[in-house]
């Protein structure tokens, strides 16, 4: 009896304990007391006493080292570890960030940025413009191998420095990139080129420092070793398994920055992010996808978002292979592609119209309204077309590679395509050897494959210079003068107007009324995500997939 | 003993160069371009860089020659995909994490499997044993990423008694509660297995003459499976946990996966897919080693364990 009521003390006295603890924690706000969190409004609670969140990263990334990074985990981390040029802002322009203002000469060929004089590294060294100077040319050196080097490839004499094989000391003198002085960049291109400030937001653009790459060499970007400039500092990286930042209070705008700490968890299955999102173990993901089978009860939830997402899924044609156009405008017909989004992509992508996305500047004059790609399908029209077509190719291959969602849009098309009297066999190949087998040119046996599209800069050339005659990413055999004539030409022209008719003169050849339909479009891409309703007001992520940390602020309770 | 030893040893030298022969030659022919991970096309002139920095511009018995010595100085050169990482430094950090969760996951089949196991043979064909078969199918039949998704839902999503994922970065620290659910999925499947080896054993050194003779002499039971059946029972057992252990590299991968286990398993089947010669060159080769040890390690044991070997050998 005296032991249970010794136990029933202590058991009160820990409770009470507990509650007191718990009383103190946090900040209330409007008396929401001990109901969930805030169910979303949008105009959110006051900030957080404590400003940390805990995140999820669906991959480690290959390489914090800007020269090296591809992916766009790495992307995300190293923008907001440095400092750039440029930011884009919600409407994908560029702003001043680094560089408080540019300026262009009379053709827009050469570019000067000028900095500001207060960046400064995390050892105490100013940011100068040799730095710039220093890195991009480092990107370019063919010693690095960057696989990213092609970036940089409008500024003059970069192509040639990339491709030298010895003696390269001269021609990387020759790289139009120089230091007017310690704060101003002088950069000379190819060509008018009038997205190079908007593109130059990419992280291939950002400084190293260079004492510290020469120092450690490959192990620069360890945490113990980095040097940075940017809002938050690389506090600790544990591989494969978690990536922490902390806000760095000398950043030059540090007082604009909430955040003071990101705990960044590496978690690699989709479903396993899910869970530990819904376990309140992490408060936002980071884009990286949500699994399919999920879409359809995540999309419910309080703490799902949506956002843009520039890039393009499409089929890709082997137009030696279906040779008569009639017959790719008619399978083109036959796709319902709203239905494939409603029930198979579930993320609310929005049907494709031409190759470039909703979002790229100047869209409503690009794109063009393409008669062959109605959002629902038209399968009487697509059946017209396909009687006139004089020797129909009835048996089709239909490679895609074996990442999960493409074999269920391969089964739905494979169907939509049988009321045509086309027998398609479908493919999926392993990603490497899917590489292969596409080219280009592509091996014989592809009549069609599945293949995406994510812009690197907001403007449509990105895209549409893929379906030039030399292009590498080119898998369709598809080789028009008039087409890659546009292209040049558009490469020339400043002028945003101008450019953009050009822009839909090209996708009018693709897809206009007379167009060639060397590919399928099917959707524009949409990036859903999850992100605890704390920080879901203030957590972006970009049109082309970047996220901002220093916007985000914890408000109110997170769970 | 000693001279067995030193054989068994030496004979590894010609077995790893036969692995690499192996390996090499399986990753020529399966192609792909280690340097396209998405979509996009490699430049021809930053192809041509990347190439000459691996060596990969070389002619085949160059290359080979390059891994040979790679391995036999225990310099395995730089990843091709994670630019800023060498083998070296991947096998070290995250060997140790497979190692562990695979010794973990024998332990859990061993904890559960040798007990079920040992009173199945000691109650045949009673309830006992019938529901122990039956753990045992379930074991073998489930998929362990099937019971891993299950376990994370139910025990730490719906139920906060676990972490849903993650790993300590300390070796030696078997105090955090992420170790748990892993190893538990992970040996589902020796539980299963470890329990039917020895139901078996069990069962059949229970027929043997010198068990009859024990209990005719009048011996406790008791006495006569602790003392005589049990130890002979578990050769076997131990002849089966080496080369178990020697799963770890490729075993663990989807659990790593699941989990978030930074181990190495990961690295292994993602380096296949990426053609990432280094690194797949390295770990297997590491792979091998540790199959070639554990096997040393048990023929040891045996040698110990059972007299009969000892003389045989000598």
């Amino acid at each position: 009896m005296r032991k249970n009521s010794w136990l029933l003390l202590v058991a009160a006295l820990l409770a009470v304990l507990a509650l007191g603890v718990v009383g103190c924690g946090g900040d209330d706000d409007d008396g929401d007391g001990g109901a969930a969190q805030a169910t979303g409004e949008e105009e959110g609670g006051e900030p957080a006493a404590v400003q940390e969140i805990t995140m999820a990263w669906g991959a480690e990334p290959p390489s914090l080292d800007p020269g090296l990074a591809t992916d766009t985990t790495s992307a995300n981390v190293i923008l907001n570890i440095m400092d750039p040029l440029v930011v884009l802002d919600e409407n994908l322009e560029p702003q001043p960030n680094l560089a408080e203002s540019w300026e262009e000469n009379e053709d827009g060929s050469v570019i000067t940025y000028k900095l500001r004089q207060d960046g400064k590294w995390t050892n105490g060294d100013p940011v100068t413009a040799n730095d710039f100077v220093y890195s991009w040319k480092r990107t370019l050196s063919p010693e690095l191998a960057a696989d990213y080097a092609y970036q940089l490839y409008g500024i003059k004499g970069a192509l040639e420095y990339n491709s030298c094989e010895k003696n390269c000391e001269k021609l990387a003198d020759k790289v139009g990139v120089r230091a007017v002085d310690d704060y101003t960049l002088e950069v000379t291109l190819t060509s008018p080129q009038p997205w190079f400030v908007g593109q130059s937001a990419h992280h291939s653009f950002l400084a190293v420092h260079q004492a510290t790459v020469e120092q450690f060499g490959e192990q620069w970007t360890e945490p113990q070793n980095i040097v940075t400039n940017g809002p938050f500092q690389l506090e600790a990286w544990e591989h494969e398994a978690s990536i922490d930042l902390v806000k760095w209070p000398e950043w030059r705008n540090a007082d604009e920055v909430d955040l003071e700490r990101v705990n960044g968890r590496i978690i690699v299955d989709g479903t396993t992010r899910v869970q530990a999102f819904e376990a309140n173990e992490v408060q936002a993901l980071d884009g990286s996808g949500l699994p399919p089978a999920e879409m359809s009860r995540l999309k419910e939830l309080d703490e799902y978002e949506l956002y843009e997402y520039l890039g393009t899924y499409y089929y890709g044609f082997n137009i030696k292979n279906i040779t008569d156009v009639n017959q790719r405008r008619a399978m083109s017909l036959a796709v319902d592609r709203q239905t494939i989004i409603d029930n198979i992509a579930q993320a609310d992508q929005v049907p494709a119209t031409g190759m470039t996305p909703a979002g790229i500047r100047g869209f409503e004059d690009i794109n063009p309204d393409s008669p062959w790609t109605p959002a629902s399908g038209d399968l009487e029209q697509a059946q017209q077309l396909m009687d006139q077509v004089q020797n129909p190719k009835t048996d089709i291959n239909l490679f895609h590679n074996n990442a999960p969602g493409h074999r269920e849009i391969a089964v739905a098309v494979q169907d939509m395509w049988s009321e045509l009297g086309i027998n398609t066999t479908i493919r999926a190949q392993e990603w490497a050897q899917y590489l292969e087998f596409l080219g280009p040119p592509p091996s014989d046996q592809v009549d069609v494959y599945r293949l995406g599209w994510i812009y690197d800069f907001a403007d449509a050339i990105n895209g549409l210079e893929l379906w030039t005659c030399d292009s590498g990413n080119n898998n369709t055999n598809f080789c028009n003068e008039e087409f890659d004539g546009l292209i040049d030409e558009a490469r020339k022209t400043p002028d945003d107007a101008e450019r953009f008719q050009l822009y839909a003169q090209a996708e009018d050849i693709m897809f206009g009324e007379d167009g060639e339909m060397p590919i399928l479009p099917i959707y524009f891409y949409t990036l859903p995500n999850l992100e605890d309703t704390c920080i879901k007001d203030t957590f972006y992520i970009g049109a082309l997939n970047s996220l901002d940390l220093t916007d985000v602020t914890v408000q109110g309770e997170c769970a | 003993m000693a001279t067995y030893i030193i054989r068994r040893v030496i004979w590894t030298i010609p077995v790893i160069l036969l692995v690499i022969l192996l390996i090499f030659s399986l990753m020529k022919q399966i192609g792909g371009n280690p340097f396209r991970q998405t979509e996009r096309a490699v430049p021809a002139q930053i192809q041509a860089n990347l190439e000459r920095k691996y060596n990969l511009n070389k002619p085949w018995y160059a290359q080979y020659g390059y891994y040979v010595k790679d391995v036999f100085t225990y310099d395995l050169g730089p990843s091709m995909r994670l630019r800023n990482r060498t083998v070296n430094q991947i096998v070290q950090e995250h060997f140790p994490v497979s190692l562990k969760l695979a010794i973990l996951a024998v332990a859990w089949g061993l904890l559960i499997g040798l007990p079920a196991g040992i009173l199945s043979a000691l109650k045949p064909n009673t309830l006992f044993d019938y529901g122990g078969q039956l753990f045992s199918n379930i074991g073998f039949a489930l998929p362990n990423f099937f019971v891993a998704t299950l376990l994370i839902y139910y025990l730490a999503v719906r139920n906060d008694f676990f972490p849903t994922n993650g790993w300590p970065t300390d070796f030696w620290d078997f105090n955090d509660k992420r170790i748990i659910l892993p190893s538990f999925a992970l040996g589902l499947f020796f539980m299963a297995y470890i329990a039917r080896l020895v139901r078996g054993t069990m069962l059949e050194t229970m027929q043997q003459d010198y068990v009859r003779t024990a209990k005719a002499k009048g011996l406790r039971w008791r006495r006569v499976v602790m003392r005589h059946v049990l130890r002979n029972s578990l050769i076997p057992v131990v002849t089966a946990v080496g080369p178990l252990i020697g799963l770890v590299i490729t075993g663990t991968f989807v659990i790593e996966i699941i989990f978030s286990i930074p181990g190495i398993g990961r690295y292994f089947v993602t380096a296949v897919g990426a053609r990432d010669f280094s690194v797949v060159m390295g770990i297997t080769v590491l792979a091998a080693l540790v199959v070639i040890l554990a096997n040393l390690v048990v023929d040891i044991l045996y040698g110990f364990l059972d007299p009969r070997t000892r003389e045989a050998r000598s």
